[in-house]
């Protein structure tokens, strides 16, 4: 494996373990919210970027890039939902 | 074993494990947050085993979930809002 995609791979691997062990670790569910965060905006594009290092452009780079493209777009649209139902449930 | 099958194996202990636990455990807001954690998971799970079986028609499984995990986690959450209201 390319070492440039290596480091990607390895750098976005740990921030996604790291935002688990996180949320995991969070007792309060508004902190344990953003833990979800740096999974999707953050290890999913350095993941994508080491696809894209390590296939070279071809459909599978672009591809790669897409799912990444939409999951960090549809991660915090999810996490704005999660956090009204917090609202919704605490005005209850 | 190849750096990206290491990767998706950390991902699914390590990163899947948890998410497993917090969506079986709590109310169902708390539920709900372990999927969406599991589900961004899975997705980066599913792009390292493309990229390690060196199939580029393979990519299609990840793009397939992104959609399918959003509409299927709003879903959940405009049904805990109603039940909310």
């Amino acid at each position: 494996m390319n070492p440039v995609a290596a480091t990607l791979l390895a750098v976005g691997v740990a921030v996604a373990v790291g935002s688990a062990v996180g949320a995991l670790v969070a007792r309060d569910l508004r902190v344990r919210l953003h833990f979800l965060t740096p999974v999707t905006s953050l290890a999913g594009p350095l993941v994508g970027a080491a696809v894209v290092v390590d296939a070279g452009l071809g459909s599978a780079a672009v591809q790669a890039v897409l799912v990444v493209v939409l999951l960090a777009v549809t991660g915090p649209v999810l996490t704005v939902a999660t956090g009204r139902l917090l609202v919704a449930q605490d005005r209850r | 074993m190849t750096g990206w099958l290491f990767a998706a194996l950390t991902l699914m202990v390590v990163g899947l494990g948890p998410a497993l636990w917090l969506g079986a455990r709590g109310d169902a807001i708390a539920r709900l947050v372990g999927l969406e954690l599991g589900g961004a998971t899975t997705v980066l799970v599913l792009l390292a085993l493309s990229q390690a079986a060196g199939q580029a028609q393979l990519m299609i499984v990840p793009l397939v979930l992104v959609v399918l995990s959003f509409a299927g986690t709003l879903v959940f959450t405009r049904l805990l809002a109603a039940r909310h209201r």
